[in-house]
């Protein structure tokens, strides 16, 4: 489990192993209620008939970013333990293409093929092999594609330093564009209905 | 757009926005500092900071504050050379385990505040910066009448020191061995140059 719950050692390593299985069993399970294990729902939303895999993204996300920045300046939370993944911009970019791509054609993105794997979806099972096969051919190949893998480091670049503002303008500012989404989302949809 | 939907939306709507006016992160708290000065956590030894390196740890991120050309003659592997007025900007991931050195110590120090001010929690830096790699992990030496505490040292310090490319020397005259606060002695850094470790560490593409 990532920082700050073990760093701060409010959860031992043991507990931590106990929490993440029932983390992701409950991840998993709001997908599947909220509909995302099916491949033709998901894929939708490319066509713009369908845009709640948007709505439920953008919900978690402006969710879990009002939420930690309010605990750290409430002083409940230290952000500063966060774990903040390096950025690599142009593999990450290249990464983000094939992802999207994969997306598009499977249907699923890795959460959702977990889910709908796990409802018995035999395109979920079909994608799960297809996402293993990519790892395991990913990590033979490593060696090959290191160079290009660690390419344009940008240590942990965050929205704040590309835009020059404080956390809470940035903050301010993907709350109005996501709920401004939102709005455009319904009435897309209700266009398109 | 149902009830409950535009309810959360102003809900998120306000707490966002107010985010704009809220305010920096309350800075480190300057008597938590002194507590780590005080209890001497705020530095790592140069023989832990080698068994990092060697482990190959990932989240660590080791920075050499001393000029280029020093930098160009010598460095600690993975070490990336920066100065103290970047390391006020530059971003770093927030759980990156930080250590900093310089000649002696004394920048080193100056920049340990500085991030620790910025909210870093993870930071330490080499108390006697080049000089204490070079003499307990390059250059590791054993006195003829050493104790059992150097004696252990030694041993710990002996296959680093092949790692890194150095030498290790059992017999030295007490006189001879370099002295530093891990030997009870301070040191400015200034009695021994680290050009003897230039070459063998330049060999590991250094």
């Amino acid at each position: 489990m990532i920082a700050p719950f073990t760093s701060s050692g409010s959860i031992s390593e043991t507990g931590a192993l106990i929490a993440a299985p029932l983390i992701g069993v409950g991840f998993g399970w709001f997908l599947e209620r909220g509909g995302l294990g099916n491949a033709p729902k998901l894929a939708a939303q490319f066509y713009l008939t369908d845009l709640r895999v948007f709505k439920v993204m953008f919900s978690a996300l402006l969710t879990a970013m009002i939420g930690a920045f309010w605990l750290d300046r409430l002083g409940l939370l230290d952000l500063s333990l966060v774990s903040l993944p390096d950025t690599f911009l142009v593999p990450q970019a290249v990464g983000g293409v094939l992802f999207g791509a994969g997306f598009l054609i499977a249907g699923l993105c890795p959460g959702t093929t977990c889910v709908a794997a796990a409802t018995g979806r035999v395109d979920g099972l079909g994608v799960l092999g297809g996402l293993f096969a990519g790892v395991i051919f990913f990590d033979l190949n490593y060696g090959r594609l290191e160079h290009f893998y660690l390419s344009t480091p940008r240590e942990g670049f965050t929205l704040p330093h590309l835009i020059g503002a404080s956390e809470g303008v940035t903050v301010a500012i993907i709350t109005v564009v996501a709920l401004a989404g939102f709005v455009l989302a319904e009435r897309i949809e209700r266009s398109r209905a | 757009m149902n009830r409950l939907h535009r309810t959360l939306a102003i809900a998120a709507a306000t707490l966002g926005c107010t985010a704009a006016v809220a305010g920096r992160r309350p800075t480190t708290d300057p008597s938590v500092l002194a507590t780590e000065i005080d209890r001497e956590t705020d530095h790592v030894s140069a023989l832990d900071l080698a068994e990092q390196i060697m482990r190959n740890d990932a989240d660590l991120r080791l920075y050499d504050l001393r000029s280029a050309a020093e930098y160009e003659e010598f460095h600690i592997p993975r070490a990336q050379r920066t100065t103290v007025t970047d390391l006020t900007r530059t971003t770093l991931p927030a759980n990156a385990k930080i250590v900093l050195y310089s000649t002696g110590g004394a920048h080193a120090a100056q920049a340990w505040v500085l991030l620790r001010m910025r909210g870093f929690r993870n930071v330490s830096f080499l108390r006697e910066g080049a000089y204490e790699w070079t003499a307990r992990v390059l250059q590791p030496q054993l006195a003829v009448d050493a104790t059992a505490a150097e004696r252990a040292e030694f041993e710990r310090a002996k296959p680093m020191s092949r790692f890194f490319g150095g030498t290790a020397r059992t017999g030295v005259a007490r006189a001879e061995v370099l002295q530093g606060y891990w030997t009870g002695a301070a040191n400015d850094g200034s009695s021994v140059t680290t050009a003897g470790a230039t070459s063998v560490v330049r060999r590991q593409g250094c």
